[in-house]
């Protein structure tokens, strides 16, 4: 995670997310997000960290075409955000896992029918898509509560389906607001070693979290915001997990 | 092509599911789009019956053509041909001589003495004329009797032009009410209905957002809501007809001596098949453009 110099003549280059001076305001005079430039590479981990309020959930909404920026140039998979038609947001939001603070679970729909709706969307054949939806809910740990529907799991089993869920279709981006919020320490370890493992796998990773002895475990790139604009950023010490 | 199966497959269970997840807002949908129907199916009903005795009483809109006496039944057959094919014309009937006595005597029981002390048939042979339903008009009937006057064969021609303009003012009237009140109930249909869907689908807005979260674009959150409307739609039109036919049923013994009075003509008559095939497909086409439109609306909010 780079936080100055990126070069807006070779937009895309290398990186998969790339933010130019990007502000975003809801109301006029008070910002969420002033002058914020970042870029993240292909299967890089890293994180953000700030107090609440201070504009992480808006920077990854700005990354997946949630919302759109006040000023400034988003550039994602090679595609400036504010650019995108119609057509372009859901094609983009194809290659983009999120995993939201508050889950967005279908709560009619099954764990299994949750975790397979990123496949549906893209066309996914129904017994390839069961295969890998079992594979999935097997690595957090749910494969035993695939016919449950999600208001009968606990806080911490809805938030593993929600990463299962933006895991499934091997995203090259991740976003992950807050995903161990709910869970116990062991479970976060766990859930944080398999967010880490898609990285190695070449997706690029990058979570949003309060928790400051996670970020030391952890010893990744760290971006600091407070007030809308970054405050901090700390580069990943050699040899983290 | 998988990609389009798994698509179908998808959009077939997403809408299952739907209908399965919320039963209550379906049901509320269907009945809604139910009653809605029937009363344009009664309105329909109405109407066609209307129509029937309209052109009941237009086929007594009849055009004679006296014929000169001594004509030979060749030359009769000939007019008979003629006469078939001018304007407007839709069925022609010889009345011989003979026959015209007879319907006199009929016609004039009690007053037998006024035949009395002929020595022949006074009245003449014609030609009853039946007009096309589009020529029952004083138009029309100009037009025939234009191209029949002067025929050599027909001695005069009888025909009631007020009661040809008091028929199409008649059915002018009518068929002007029956647009009127059909636009206004058709109207209010579609509001209803698409009030109805709108209320389903906004009770399901989470559930678009997140689809559209997860990179679904607008016809693929579409499709299974405007499937659902669909199945909503057309279960609504049967259940019309259904309770359209049990009322017809239920209701006419009752009507049926009160209407015959009135209108001193055979039985009201249900809808035929293009009217009960017009409900379901109508209540299908709602129901599909209803959900079609609600979401439009829901993603541009």
């Amino acid at each position: 995670m780079r936080v100055r110099g990126v070069d807006p003549a070779h937009p895309g280059g290398g990186a998969l997310v790339r933010l130019f001076h990007v502000s975003k305001s809801y109301l006029a005079g008070s910002w969420a997000l002033r002058d914020v430039s970042i870029e993240l590479e292909k299967g890089e981990f890293a994180f953000l960290t700030g107090p609440s309020g201070a504009g992480k959930t808006t920077l990854m909404k700005l990354i997946f075409a949630a919302e759109q920026p006040s000023e400034g140039q988003i550039i994602v998979l090679g595609r400036n955000v504010g650019r995108l038609g119609q057509s372009g947001i859901p094609a983009l939001r194809r290659r983009i896992g999120v995993v939201f603070q508050d889950f967005k679970l279908l709560s009619r729909r099954t764990v299994e029918e949750n975790v397979a709706l990123t496949l549906d969307v893209v066309g996914t054949p129904r017994r390839e898509a069961r295969s890998k939806v079992f594979k999935m809910l097997k690595r957090v740990g749910l494969q035993h509560r695939r016919y449950h529907y999600p208001l009968s799991l606990s806080g911490g089993e809805q938030q593993r389906l929600a990463i299962a869920r933006a895991l499934v279709n091997e995203p090259e981006i991740l976003l992950a607001d807050e995903p161990t919020g709910n869970l116990d320490a062991e479970l976060t370890l766990e859930i944080m070693d398999l967010l880490v493992s898609v990285a190695t796998h070449g997706t690029a990773v990058f979570v949003a979290t309060h928790d400051a002895v996670l970020i030391e475990r952890y010893g990744r790139r760290t971006v600091r915001l407070e007030e809308g604009r970054i405050v901090e950023e700390v580069p990943g010490r050699l040899g983290s997990p | 092509m998988r990609r389009l199966d798994a698509h179908l497959r998808y959009f077939l269970r997403a809408a299952l599911h739907g209908l399965r997840a919320s039963p209550m807002t379906s049901a509320v949908a269907v009945a809604t789009i139910g009653v809605t129907l029937l009363l344009v199916g009664a309105f329909v009903l109405l109407v066609s019956n209307m129509e029937r005795l309209l052109d009941r009483f237009g086929e007594d809109i009849q055009v004679s053509a006296y014929l000169e006496g001594g004509l030979s039944d060749a030359a009769q057959e000939a007019l008979v041909l003629r006469v078939q094919g001018a304007p407007g014309v839709a069925s022609v009937r010889l009345v011989s001589e003979e026959e015209a006595m007879q319907r006199f005597r009929e016609g004039s029981a009690g007053q037998a003495s006024l035949l009395e002390g002929l020595d022949e048939n006074p009245l003449p042979a014609s030609l009853e004329i039946t007009l096309t339903p589009e020529s029952r008009s004083s138009e029309g009937l100009a037009m025939l009797v234009a191209d029949l006057d002067g025929v050599r064969g027909i001695d005069e021609l009888g025909y009631g032009t007020e009661w040809v303009e008091g028929y199409a003012r008649a059915v002018a009237l009518i068929r002007g009410i029956g647009i009127g009140i059909g636009v206004v109930l058709a109207l209010a249909t579609l509001l209803i209905v698409s009030n109805t869907i709108r209320l389903a689908v906004y009770a399901r807005r989470d559930e678009i957002e997140i689809l559209r979260l997860v990179g679904a674009g607008r016809s693929f959150v579409s499709i299974p809501f405007m499937v659902e409307g669909f199945v909503q739609g057309s279960l609504g039109g049967l259940i019309a007809v259904a309770l359209l036919y049990g009322l017809f049923r239920m209701l006419m013994p009752g009507l049926e001596g009160g209407l015959e009075l009135l209108l001193g003509f055979a039985k009201p008559e249900f809808i035929g098949a293009e009217g009960v095939s017009g409900l379901i497909v109508a209540g299908a086409a709602l129901g599909t453009l209803g959900s079609g439109l609600a979401l439009v609306e829901g993603s541009e909010a």
